[in-house]
């Protein structure tokens, strides 16, 4: 026999809503992927937000209009400039997922970077949204390539704010040495060919003329 | 005389012999290499198989290139939706076949856990959970709790060359071993456990009490500076690659398993090895080497009070390896995620 004792049966959170953010850090762009998960207690506060005409669905216009309130509390800057974040795609679950604390809406956004220059830069990020009853999670993923390096996450004790300090690597300057190499190496090799071509000339000259008396 | 005695001992030379080839033979345990162990995991499969009707296997079987690879999830059904055998829906002789093949496929440790992450949901179930009752999928409307609710799905076809999966999973609980021929990978799993303290036939059972209480030890052992930057300074409210977030790396953070001491790094190696020591050590023991080997790049981070019984989060991650311990609020709610970025589901396997 097994016996439980002063056990709270939940599946899943009850009274937070999770928010978790992923930041993919780019030399041109920044990627940020946002889940939110509504518990099961506070869901029917926040099916209200979703839900605005009660008809029980989830129209398209009024999946955006949250995507956008939602948008509207995040803060986005680089080296203390605001960047402007786009929807690049999002997800809603059913209603009755969000109701059975299942239910995680999905976004993706994308923030342009100016050309930044070789060195140390902060990427500065900032949730704002529904703190009365939110926990967050905000994390940089790990860069794609070498030219950007992250050096350091710094954070407020609630995961708010992320401050991602990083490395940008000048990748234009190893592009244009990439070039400089290959643009040598094929004036190199023409000038190979050139040669070889004309040291085999006088013999097919010799050749044809040959061919020439035969006849 | 000396005939006899020739005899003698020629008799009991032969009777030595004898002896000693029957105790050899009675000791001789099986071979233990990776690949005989995928024969093993295989035959095992195979047994499976042939305990269902054409119905049956259909269910369990699921091409290789199957999305079912990851749908795996902590939820307990009808929440999330599981494919594959429902052990509820079995016959004692088939369920058997199952459980022999989780037997042979995880460690003894590893089968332990499972069977204790499973008795745990029966506990909810027995002990009020859930508006459902364990009544099973379509039952209640509630979750569904209870030792009847786990499923076993073979994507791929079980074989001991080529890859395949054996995804064994229910509330609390997803097991994705992948295996190879000579190789097999873990990640991604997810054992988790609630309650995570709870008696069984009179005695105290705690499915993670092993991963908590050694890492409580680790982050205790650490010294002020050490401390100082193993522990971070902000909540970690859940696990940050759960189910879903298959191939992502984020940037480690934490203490670096190089400015450990020896005996820390041990103490390090116990932890992790509570969640690679799941496979069968076949295939566990040539894991650890590899992750001991990035030893300078493994990081472990902690949130949370120090003080052991606290509802604390630790991570830790190296290049080729992520592990997660969250509690959910509070401590008879643990979540936990393995993983390794690089090789989730076998990547590298079919790479090769």
């Amino acid at each position: 026999m097994a016996a439980l004792a002063g056990t709270t049966v939940s599946a899943h959170r009850r009274d937070e809503y999770l928010q978790a953010a992923r930041l993919a850090v780019e030399p041109r762009r920044v990627e940020v992927q946002i889940e939110l998960t509504p518990g099961i207690a506070i869901a029917e506060g926040i099916i209200g937000d979703l839900d605005r005409d009660r008809d029980g669905m989830l129209s398209r216009d009024e999946q955006q209009a949250y995507v956008d309130t939602m948008l509207d509390a995040v803060e986005l800057r680089v080296d203390g400039r605001v960047l402007r974040l786009e929807r690049v795609a999002y997800t809603f679950p059913g209603l009755d997922a969000v109701r059975g604390g299942e239910g995680t809406i999905r976004l993706r956004t994308a923030a342009r970077l100016p050309r930044l220059s070789e060195g140390d830069h902060e990427l500065a990020f900032r949730n704002r949204y529904r703190p009365d009853v939110s926990v967050y999670l905000a994390n940089a993923l790990v860069p794609d390539g070498d030219s950007i390096a992250i050096t350091a996450q710094r954070r407020d004790a609630a995961q708010r704010d992320l401050t991602i300090a990083y490395v940008v690597r000048n990748q234009e300057g190893v592009t244009t040495s990439i070039w400089l190499v290959g643009g040598l190496g094929a004036l190199l090799l023409a000038t190979l060919v050139r040669r070889r071509e004309d040291q085999r000339e006088p013999a097919a000259r010799l050749q044809a003329k040959s061919r020439r008396l035969a006849c | 005389m000396t005939s006899s005695f020739r005899l003698l001992a020629l008799t009991s030379i032969g009777a030595c012999l004898l002896v000693a080839a029957m105790f050899a033979q009675r000791g001789a345990a099986p071979s233990n290499t990776p690949a005989d162990t995928t024969t093993r995991i295989v035959s095992a499969a195979q047994a499976v198989l042939k305990t269902l009707d054409d119905a049956g296997r259909a269910k369990v079987q699921f091409p290789t290139d199957s999305a079912q690879k990851a749908h795996w999830s902590n939820l307990p059904g009808p929440m999330f939706q599981r494919n594959g055998l429902r052990l509820g829906d079995l016959t004692p002789p088939q369920r058997k076949a199952v459980m022999d093949l989780l037997s042979v496929a995880l460690s003894r440790n590893g089968y332990q856990k499972v069977l204790e992450i499973m008795r745990g949901d029966e506990v909810l179930r027995t002990g009020g959970g859930g508006r459902g009752r364990g009544r099973g999928p379509g039952g209640g409307g509630g979750p569904a709790f209870g030792e009847d609710e786990y499923y076993l799905a073979f994507v791929g076809t079980p074989s001991t060359t080529a890859p395949w999966l054996l995804q064994f999973g229910g509330h609390h609980l997803a097991v994705n071993l992948t295996l190879a021929g000579s190789q097999a990978t873990m990640a991604p799993s997810l054992p988790a456990a609630q309650p995570a303290t709870y008696t069984f036939e009179g005695r105290t059972v705690r499915p993670l009490g092993n991963e908590n209480d050694k890492a409580f030890a680790l982050v205790n052992a650490l010294d002020s500076t050490q401390r100082s930057q193993a522990v971070l300074n902000y909540r970690v409210a859940d696990l940050v690659l759960g189910p879903g977030q298959d191939g992502r790396a984020i940037q480690p953070e934490g203490i670096r398993g190089s400015s450990l001491s020896a005996a820390q790094q041990t103490m390090l190696w116990d932890v992790v090895r509570e969640w690679v020591g799941i496979m069968n050590d076949a295939f566990a023991e040539p894991r650890m080497a590899e992750l001991r080997a990035n030893l300078g790049n493994t990081y472990f981070a902690w949130s949370g009070p120090t003080t052991n019984g606290s509802a604390a989060y630790f991570r830790v991650q190296g290049p080729t390896l992520v592990i997660e311990y969250a509690p959910q609020s509070n401590v008879d709610h643990i979540h936990t995620i393995y993983r390794d970025p690089t090789n989730d589901y076998g990547a590298k396997f079919a790479k090769r």
